[in-house]
């Protein structure tokens, strides 16, 4: 058996379904309730959501890693150290890069970046999948969860941005003649800059997903 | 003094953890089905807050900062260690919680047998290390504030646990639509007291 | 070899082999997070020494075009080295302090001193029309958090040319505000002085409800972000106060000239 097993391929169809899985039916965010925390801050703009985003999947892909390499020789008492060790390992060493080569993008995600320690979707992930599982594997499941997690801060900055500042990657989108103070009808919506905007928002988000996928209604 | 009373109102008002910067919702979105159990997270993470947030300030002072560690011997001037603070900031948490958990047990068993379950939990409470970094990064500049700062986000998230506890136990009641049963009301609603909330950002201190 | 053949068979939930294994793990991470820490720190100062030049060059207008410049870095220091010829600390008496430089001087540590201890930077910068225009730093407390800029005076060391702000997160929209170009516009031209000759220490007051067009020394607050607009004003107050004996000297010596 073990033969055949050393012959799966790379993507074979569970690998594969590791990658997708987060994304929508059993997203970190809105169906496992995970790492809501610290993240939504950053969504008022889509870059620095997007470094965010893209930060939580090197986090979440290599911890996952990292610890699935070592699950065998972690001792059990200190398992959630170790853990926490890794994770803020890697964080630091994100933290770092960043202000070494988006020093703006990393002003603005301020102590967000180091949040990342405590959100809920890495640790959940260690102890749920890559303390049991191969390094490869617990690898594609990181990312998956990161990418699910990403998403919805995406998803969620995309309208924050759009509808609260009229542009999209800081490019116009609404043209500036169209404001009132130029003459025009348009303003923007200022209450979506604002924090409790970003929460609505999810909540939209769930409703809609919940709305095409019934299985996921809670009772 | 009157500076201390403006950082205590805003860190609850304000600045609340949970509604301006949206740290610790994973349990304050699992564990504020019922009141009661929303209490006794409320109170462990106002205990943990003003025991972490000065004992991290403490480190942050004398031994990350560039510089710190000047109090040794004049030739650290230069060393910085401030890569270092996520890690120690986390290590002084995890390993407080511990000590509290033991101190309580010790002296206070029925304050254990009530809090306890909620103590292992606040280790990964993204407002616990939320509040230490927050104290770094606005540079309180004594221990007072930062104690005071410690306690006051402390009780801004009990706060808003125990008012959406409350809320969440009387939507029993409501006819809401299917889908946005259980989490989407949840978070909608937390947007909403995080409107009302903001009605305190003009207040005059 | 045997060492490890001999840890490997310990107990893994004993304590010696707990105590090896977060040993070794602290080392390890020790010395990985300091070697990334060192490599990285170059580029990290610069990025801070950048933005700090951008900041200075934006009091006198000239950092327009950095967004768009193919190399920042080379950007801003030839700008930096070709409109600030010169940089000087001086003492709240008035005096050049040597031996420091202005630079390099970190205003949060000065602020917290008594103002006779403090060491206070000024930027000389010398425009294309060859005019000089004094860049003072400035440094205080918005509402969340640390606000800070720079601001720009004419040779009659009374009237501002220009301001720069920026912020570490006041509220977007409201407190946020004071670093548009908008907000920082409305000083230019305003006086720092009352009076034409040297009067009273005035400073520029950000006034609620909007300053009439002609106040010399009102700009229009921030609507919604009035504790920043607050901070800002004390922050202009505070950190210009201690300039006020240098200012006398060196209108003195331009005068004299």
């Amino acid at each position: 058996m073990s033969e055949v097993k050393e012959k799966e391929p790379l993507f074979s169809a569970k690998n594969l379904k590791l990658l997708t899985e987060p994304i929508d039916s059993r997203n970190p965010v809105t169906v496992l309730v995970l790492g809501i925390c610290s993240a939504l801050a950053v969504t008022v703009k889509l870059k620095p959501a997007i470094v965010m985003a893209l930060s939580v999947i090197v986090v979440t892909a290599f911890s996952n890693l990292i610890i699935s390499l070592i699950r065998n020789s972690i001792p059990n008492r200190i398992r959630i150290i170790v853990q926490l060790v890794v994770i803020s390992s890697l964080v630091i060493l994100v933290d770092q890069i960043l202000k070494a080569y988006v020093y703006d993008v990393s002003k603005q995600l301020s102590v967000f970046v180091g949040l990342i320690i405590t959100n809920c979707i890495i640790m959940g992930r260690l102890e749920a999948f890559a303390l049991g599982n191969k390094p490869w594997p617990s690898f594609l499941d990181g990312i998956g969860n990161g990418v699910g997690y990403g998403l919805i801060l995406v998803i969620v900055a995309f309208f924050r941005e759009f509808l609260g500042s009229g542009t999209i990657f800081n490019y116009r989108v609404i043209p500036i003649d169209w404001y009132i103070k130029n003459g025009g009808f348009y303003e923007n919506n200022g209450m979506m800059i604002l924090p409790p905007m970003a929460l609505i928002t999810v909540g939209i988000i769930i409703w809609i997903q919940r709305s095409r996928n019934r299985k996921l209604i809670e009772d | 003094m009157e500076h201390l009373i403006n950082i205590f109102v805003k860190s609850i008002f304000v600045d609340n953890m949970v509604f301006a910067y949206f740290l610790g919702m994973c349990s304050y979105l699992a564990v504020s089905k019922t009141v009661k159990t929303a209490m006794g997270l409320g109170i462990a993470v106002i205990f943990v807050m003003v025991i972490t947030v000065p004992v991290n300030y403490l480190l942050n002072k004398y031994l990350l900062l560039p510089g710190a560690l000047i109090w040794l011997d004049p030739g650290f001037a230069n060393l910085d260690l401030s890569f270092l603070s996520f890690i120690m900031f986390i290590a002084v948490i995890a390993s407080m919680v511990q000590l509290v958990e033991m101190v309580v047990e010790k002296f206070s068993p029925s304050l254990y047998n009530s809090l306890g379950i909620f103590l292992p939990l606040i280790a990964v409470n993204c407002a616990i290390l939320g509040g230490s970094l927050f104290m770094q990064e606005r540079e309180y500049e004594t221990l007072a504030e930062a104690t005071v700062f410690g306690l006051g986000s402390g009780i801004g998230w009990a706060l808003a646990i125990v008012g959406i506890a409350a809320i969440r136990e009387k939507l029993k009641y409501s006819d809401i639509p299917k889908p946005l049963r259980g989490l989407g009301i949840a978070f909608i609603i937390t947007g909403l007291m995080g409107i009302a909330f903001m009605t305190f950002m003009g207040i005059k201190l | 070899m045997s060492l490890l053949d001999k840890i490997k068979s310990m107990d893994r939930n004993s304590n010696a082999y707990t105590i090896i294994y977060s040993s070794v793990m602290v080392i390890v991470v020790a010395m990985l997070l300091a070697i990334a820490s060192t490599a990285l720190k170059p580029a990290q100062t610069k990025n801070v020494e950048t933005e700090k030049k951008i900041d200075i060059l934006r009091s006198i207008g000239k950092a327009n075009g950095v967004e768009h410049a193919a190399n920042k870095y080379a950007f801003v220091s030839e700008n930096f080295n070709k409109y600030i010829p010169e940089q000087l600390v001086v003492s709240s008496k008035g005096d050049t302090i040597t031996g420091v430089v202005a630079f390099n001087v970190d205003l949060k540590v000065e602020m917290s001193k008594p103002i006779e201890q403090r060491n206070l930077p000024v930027y000389k910068a010398k425009l294309d029309d060859g005019s000089i225009k004094y860049i003072i730093p400035l440094r205080g407390r918005g509402l969340w958090g640390p606000i800070w800029g720079y601001i720009a005076l004419n040779d009659d060391l009374n009237t501002i040319y220009g301001a720069t702000f920026a912020h570490q997160g006041e509220t977007p929209g409201l407190g946020a505000e004071i670093s548009t170009p908008e907000f920082q516009e409305q000083f230019r031209g305003k006086s720092i002085f009352q009076g034409d000759s040297i009067l009273t220490f005035t400073s520029v007051k950000v006034l609620k409800g909007g300053a009439t067009p002609n106040d010399p020394h009102g700009v229009d607050a921030i609507s919604g972000g009035t504790i920043t607009s607050k901070g800002l004003e004390s922050m202009l107050f505070d950190c210009l106060v201690a300039y006020q004996n240098y200012f006398e000297k060196e209108k003195n010596s331009i005068s004299h000239e």
